[in-house]
């Protein structure tokens, strides 16, 4: 930095620019929450996303405006990211035949044709 | 939203970009899932490579939007009307909202939060060049909000479909919101080019001081390199960087044109059998001065991003609870 | 009716100089999550100045919005002092905002029953707006209060420069007493004993010690026109490309 600012923007100029080195240290953003947010009423609550925060009331005020300032928002949760539990990603396959289950499926009850069956019978009888 | 093509590598990996020698199975079922269309998500095995290259491709996009807001930041609190005014506070918070929505998305990938700005404040992670240059007049934020937004849009709607699940995700809001980005520069610019000769004169000399910005914002010509196909085939880069500028001369050289402005170079032209655009020479050795941080703003923007950071700390520190532990976000 | 206008004058220029201080911290705050938090809020202050010059425009025949804000000389201004300081370092900028949104959101809780009906239905939706601003304010305030010794030290320090600049938010108009008996406004006084009645608690679960106000009126002057050597600099710069050609279309 040369030891004048001589910065084009006038909030710039104001400040007292640095000149050396400048770090921050581990942790010092806090820790991370989640954030899940319900569009409107009668609709569930959806992650849109996480952030860091020191604890869950300003977790809470960062999100209204990082993750709601714009479209439809009624509501917000945020839960600290170390309290969800998830299952492991490797784990997929144990999802894997859930679509093969069809005996909980409506489609595969079709008794149309028997109806009709028993209908046509009692017709002849 | 401002990732550019160009990916900065540091010296060091890039004379052994493959050092690390992986596991042929496990490379051949990521290559496959990534082949069906389905995205890798934070805890998924993954080559070293692809890890160390998204890190630094995510953080380089973070870095840029975070500091890419201080260029139009220069003009925040001069903006000619309420429309303007609103418009463009609007836009610098989002550039942060994207930095921030970036940092989170390259954290799932086990770099902090902490060491990202650190790795940015000592000049060892990099971000577009673009934003090393100032914005000298009103005219030159309209130029970055209309031009400079979207050669963006051209990076990161391509990038949107890449591999990387938190990535996408974060890229998906963010294109939504570039929408708006666009939209406002845009206008601003047409409200200037369709104005007074002084407005229109204005806008033509901020036109010329970021063409060249503008030719180096999507890096040089990449067709060659094999790393490139490397990440081409793990969708971590989903198009050359010759293939967007041309898309990007394509889409905006009309919508300049058509107001009657033009970008001071002769040579841009499209061939008309080849729909190639070609180019002057853009001076590619000032494109690598100012990576190296030798541009007009590299040391006014990097001591601003120190500012704001030891200026925040007691903020930070008053927070702060002796039993935090680093945290990785979730997806 | 000179009051209104007058009236209306006043919560318009506190809001659209103190939006366009607080915007000066877009892109510098303290960590980003806050950085988008305070200037969301900025933003709805310009917004809100905008939406009253509009009444004072359609409803009153004053000037288009953006003649009155980008083309007024500071004497013209009635905002109060206030809202013209720097923004200082974030201890000072957050208390203003406490202070002055603690008092946006009892004024604009009275404005919604105001016989004005045009002011009364905009005060219904800005104060759901300040709902979030104080909820931001006061939890500042007691985390910042609550923190470091170096943190505590500031906020009380921010606390004492502006709470006496905070009496001048309460400064009435001229002839107040019209806006009064017309059911358009129940008066600063009230208003400001309802904002110390909002504020002590949260000052007090802060740790903090309310100042006394030994002169309340030490900084009156900015309704009438007077105003800080801050204001000018501000205004300046506020139009500077306005003023390149203030007929042109920007």
């Amino acid at each position: 930095m040369s030891e004048e600012n001589n910065s084009l923007d006038p909030r710039i100029q104001r400040l007292d620019l640095p000149q050396g080195e400048s770090t921050v240290k581990p942790n010092e953003y806090w820790g991370t929450f989640e954030v899940f947010l319900q569009e409107k009423r009668g609709k569930h609550h959806q992650h849109v996303g996480s952030l860091h925060a020191p604890d869950q009331d300003m977790a809470l005020i960062f999100a209204k405006e990082q993750y709601g300032r714009r479209g439809r928002c009624v509501n917000m949760w945020v839960v600290k990211t170390t309290d969800i539990v998830a299952f492991q990603l490797e784990d997929e396959d144990m999802f894997a035949t859930t679509p093969d289950k069809t005996h909980r499926e409506a489609g595969i009850y079709k008794v149309r044709d028997r109806i009709q069956e028993y209908q046509e019978r009692q017709k002849n009888a | 939203m401002y990732g550019g093509g160009y990916i900065h590598q540091e010296e060091s990996t890039k004379k052994q970009p493959e050092a690390v020698v992986e596991d042929p199975a496990k490379l051949a079922e990521f290559q496959a899932r990534i082949d069906r269309g389905e995205k890798i998500e934070p805890h998924d095995w993954m080559p070293t490579m692809y890890r160390k290259q998204l890190i630094r491709m995510i953080e380089q996009h973070a870095h840029s939007e975070i500091i890419g807001s201080l260029p139009e930041g220069t003009w925040i609190t001069r903006a000619p009307n309420f429309k303007r005014k609103m418009a463009l506070i609007a836009k610098v918070q989002d550039e942060i909202g994207h930095g921030h929505l970036l940092y989170t998305a390259c954290e799932t990938l086990g770099k902090p939060r902490e060491q990202m700005i650190n790795d940015l404040l000592s000049g060892k992670s990099k971000y577009s060049n673009v934003f090393n240059y100032p914005a000298v007049t009103w005219a030159d934020v309209t130029v970055i909000g209309f031009l400079i937004d979207a050669a963006a849009i051209v990076n990161q709607l391509a990038n949107s479909k890449g591999s990387y699940g938190p990535y996408c995700r974060a890229l998906e809001r963010i294109c939504a919101e570039e929408a708006f980005h666009l939209k406002q520069g845009h206008d601003a610019f047409v409200f200037l080019a369709t104005g007074t000769q002084q407005q229109r004169d204005m806008l033509q000399a901020a036109v010329n001081r970021w063409y060249k910005p503008i030719i180096h914002f999507f890096g040089p010509s990449d067709k060659e390199s094999v790393h490139s196909e490397q990440l081409m085939r793990w969708k971590v880069k989903m198009a050359s960087n010759d293939d967007m500028r041309n898309q990007f001369f394509d889409m905006y050289v009309p919508k300049v044109r058509e107001v009657g402005i033009d970008f001071p170079d002769p040579n841009l032209k499209k061939d008309p059998e080849t729909g190639k655009w070609s180019f002057s020479d853009p001076d590619w050795d000032e494109f690598y001065e100012v990576i190296k941080g030798n541009g007009p703003c590299n040391a006014e923007r990097l001591a601003v991003r120190k500012w704001a950071e030891e200026t925040g700390l007691w903020v930070r520190q008053a927070l702060a609870t002796p039993y935090t532990k680093t945290t990785v976000p979730l997806a | 009716m000179q009051s209104l206008k007058d009236f209306l004058y006043t919560i318009a220029d506190d809001n659209l100089i103190l939006g366009h201080r607080n915007s000066e911290w877009t892109g510098l705050g303290p960590v980003l999550e806050e950085d988008i938090a305070f200037s969301s809020m900025a933003q709805d202050k310009v917004g809100l100045a905008y939406q009253l010059y509009q009444l004072l425009h359609t409803d009153m025949g004053e000037g288009h919005p953006d003649k009155v804000a980008f083309n007024r000389t500071e004497t013209q201004f009635k905002c109060c002092h206030l809202v013209e300081y720097p923004i200082g370092e974030y201890d000072f900028s957050l208390v203003r905002h406490f202070l002055f949104d603690h008092a946006a959101f009892a004024r604009f809780d009275m404005l919604t029953k105001s016989a004005y009906p045009a002011l009364a239905q905009l005060s219904v939706k800005v104060r759901g707006e300040l709902k979030y601003h104080v909820l931001h304010a006061d939890t500042w305030m007691k985390k910042l209060g609550k923190g470091t010794e170096e943190s505590k030290a500031r906020m009380q320090t921010a606390l004492n420069e502006a709470f006496p600049l905070a009496m001048g938010i309460f400064e009435p108009v001229d002839m107040e007493q019209e806006l009064i008996q017309h059911g358009y406004f129940e008066g600063e006084a009230v208003l400001k004993e309802r904002w110390l009645a909002s504020i002590a608690p949260v000052i007090e679960a802060a740790g903090l010690k309310l100042p006394e106000i030994v002169h309340d009126k030490t900084s009156y002057g900015g309704r009438k026109g007077y105003h800080t050597e801050y204001l000018a600099p501000l205004l300046k710069e506020m139009t500077e490309v306005f003023s390149i050609d203030p007929e042109a279309e920007w």
